[in-house]
């Protein structure tokens, strides 16, 4: 097990660093941070050098990923220009909420996702299942941003009664009431978790009948097992394992910040700030969540594998 | 005996091309076979036939063809210009002269919309072919040519599923220029690594076959055997993939449209008129919903469409629905 992971890791690591390397070749070859200092430059000759050096551009910009590497493995990820904080307070403080609102809906969407394809397997052709089946077919029409818009619009001004008088246009985050905290996460976290839902309740339910016409369930069946058992032990097992790539792709996309669905409502995580950094060209903030969220994929993609092994002890990882 | 089983017949590469070997439907005309009641039909009658009763798919082709049609023809109907200012107009409700209603400047919103839809189903046109057919390429040649070749391209895919999407695409397009061919190539090179794997997965099985080695053992060459023997048997998966890559490349392009990144003024997509238009959401919610319903609509018929294309093109599929 240990050699698999090692190995995975030196698969996957040198990926991550080609694409860090070609995002920070990319932004430095579209982008000049010492772009305003050049109309004033005798006089501000002393903060042009400072730029210069902040961002080693008197290095080649072939080799200037190679400095940024070196002082990530000392733990530096340097100075974010747009927010004016170390990249990694950044990403700490805005990983956290990010994860306020990613935990809840990945896992209100795994669960209903989950418990929707095991009705819409068992009752095939049903109306219940006809129903369904509509509605994730429309929920995965939905581009994030109309939904967030919609669901911001109903609940958040609409029926403003529900939730407060606008809570969600503000920004605000607060953390000294639990009740106050689900209030606020509320809305983005029901427009995360509808689209997952409809996306997850599809492949789950094409998984689930797929399972459920296999030779060894009609086994069980024939045997005299109930049928909850025959449907939640003998079945769900061997479902589960296509759904569990999913859900790690799924649990990383959400960790590593939702942008659209966290700007729409002024969400302070991850995604904001990104878009922030990408509009203000702030190269350290970009490739510190570049670097982020791509380790979050590789460790969630390893667990997806290591969670075959335990679903289906035949898949042997070594 | 043995002579004839090798006459210059079998031996003829163009003899393999032949529908039968592709899909394992043999074509026997129906007087040929004793006690055969009913004609046998080709792959192709049959996919059309599964096609024709998947109810969903018909509606989802009619829904497309309604949709562009009202883009083409409804701007030709309506008096106003795509870019035709007319302040004393500005923030109009829906109207019998504006029928969707004018924006802040007083343009008229129907031609917009219409005008940013095409221009949306445009981009996702040229995105979609452009990530087939490298998808296509690339998987076949991986998995054709195997070891070094497969490994490359593989590693090349891995490394695209590992950065997020968006994140990527938003860092390209932010400085590509958010010209309709210019964000077209960025969203294919993040989306035909997808058609790359289903591709490889297929042909991976289908080299093995045994008329892939009778066409090698005749004497033709890779790139013969690739886009002669090979490449027709993708056409299946490929199609049903593209369909469904349309959708996910229409809700991309809104997406980056919608925060900043896609198409730029003085262009506009369905994303951009959401976007211009979510400032004022409280008051005035139809601005965003018209374009917002249009992306749904067309997304949910392009995935109706892919959906019914799957069943019938996929032969393991059997006609369940009736």
């Amino acid at each position: 097990m240990f050699a698999y992971i090692t190995r995975r890791l030196l698969a996957t690591i040198p990926l991550l660093i080609i694409a860090l390397y070609l995002v920070h070749v990319g932004i430095s070859l579209t982008t000049d941070p010492r772009s305003g200092f050049y109309l004033c430059l005798p006089r501000c000759q002393d903060g042009f050098d400072q730029i210069t050096e902040v961002y080693n551009l008197d290095v080649n910009v072939w080799m200037r990923p190679f400095i940024w590497f070196g002082d990530v493995l000392s733990g530096d990820l340097g100075t974010s220009s747009s927010i004016g904080e170390p990249v990694s307070e950044i990403i700490v403080d805005r990983g956290w909420n990010t994860a306020l609102i990613a935990v809840p809906a990945f896992i209100i969407s795994a669960v209903v996702a989950l418990l929707l394809s095991v009705y819409s397997a068992r009752h095939q052709y049903s109306k219940g299942d006809y129903l369904l089946t509509g509605l994730a077919f429309f929920g995965l029409a939905f581009p994030s941003f109309v939904l967030a818009l919609l669901i911001q619009n109903i609940f958040g001004v609409q029926l403003e009664n529900w939730f407060g008088v606008k809570p969600f246009n503000t920004g605000r985050k607060t953390n000294e009431n639990f009740i106050e905290l689900l209030r606020d996460i509320a809305l983005p976290v029901m427009s995360l978790s509808i689209l997952f839902i409809s996306a997850d309740s599809r492949f789950g339910r094409a998984s689930m009948l797929e399972t459920l016409n296999q030779d060894y369930i009609r086994t069980a069946r024939a045997k005299g097992l109930p049928e909850k058992r025959v449907v939640w032990k003998h079945a769900l097992r061997n479902a589960l394992i296509p759904l569990v790539t999913l859900w790690a792709l799924n649990f990383s996309a959400l960790l590593g910040g939702s942008i659209v669905t966290e700007s729409i409502f002024s969400w302070p995580g991850l995604g904001p700030a990104f878009v922030r950094g990408l509009n203000d060209a702030d190269i350290y903030l970009i490739l510190g969540i570049v670097l982020f969220t791509g380790l979050i994929t590789v460790f969630f993609n390893l667990v997806a594998d290591i969670m075959y092994g335990v679903l289906d002890p035949r898949i042997r990882l070594d | 005996m043995a002579k004839s089983t090798f006459d210059q017949e079998n031996l003829d590469p163009e003899y393999f091309d032949s529908e039968r070997y592709e899909h394992h439907v043999p074509v026997f005309s129906a007087g040929e076979v004793e006690g055969l009641t009913e004609a046998p039909q080709t792959f192709g009658w049959l996919a059309w036939k599964r096609f024709r009763h998947h109810r969903m798919a018909i509606i989802g082709a009619i829904g497309l063809v309604v949709i562009l049609l009202l883009f083409i023809a409804g701007p030709m109907l309506s008096p106003w210009e795509f870019d035709e200012r007319n302040i004393a107009d500005r923030l109009q409700g829906p109207s019998s002269d504006h029928w969707f209603g004018t924006d802040e400047i007083g343009r008229d919103l129907f031609v917009r919309t219409a005008q940013g839809g095409l221009y949306s189903l445009r981009i996702g046109f040229i995105a979609a072919i452009l990530a087939t057919a490298v998808g296509t390429l690339l998987g076949a040649l991986a998995a054709y040519f195997a070891k070094g070749t497969d490994i490359f391209i593989s590693q090349v895919i891995n490394m695209v599923l590992i950065v997020p999407a968006l994140i990527v695409l938003s860092i390209f397009s932010k400085y590509s220029g958010g010209n309709a061919t210019s964000l077209a190539i960025v969203l294919s090179l993040l989306l035909w690594t997808r058609i790359a794997r289903v591709v490889r997965g297929v042909v991976l099985s289908i080299k093995e076959q045994e008329y892939i080695l009778a066409a090698r053992a005749a004497g033709a060459s890779h790139m013969r055997i690739i886009f002669r023997h090979v490449l027709p048997n993708v056409v299946g998966p490929v199609v049903v993939e593209v369909t469904l890559l349309l959708g996910t490349v229409i809700v991309l392009e809104s997406t980056l449209s919608f925060l900043g990144l896609g198409v730029q003024p003085p262009n506009a997509s369905l994303g951009t008129l959401v976007a211009d238009a979510k400032g004022n959401i409280d008051n005035d919610p139809i601005r965003v919903l018209t374009p917002g319903f249009f992306i749904v609509m067309i997304v949910l018929c392009v995935n109706f469409l892919g959906d019914g294309m799957r069943d019938a093109l996929d032969p393991r599929s059997k006609n369940e629905r009736g």
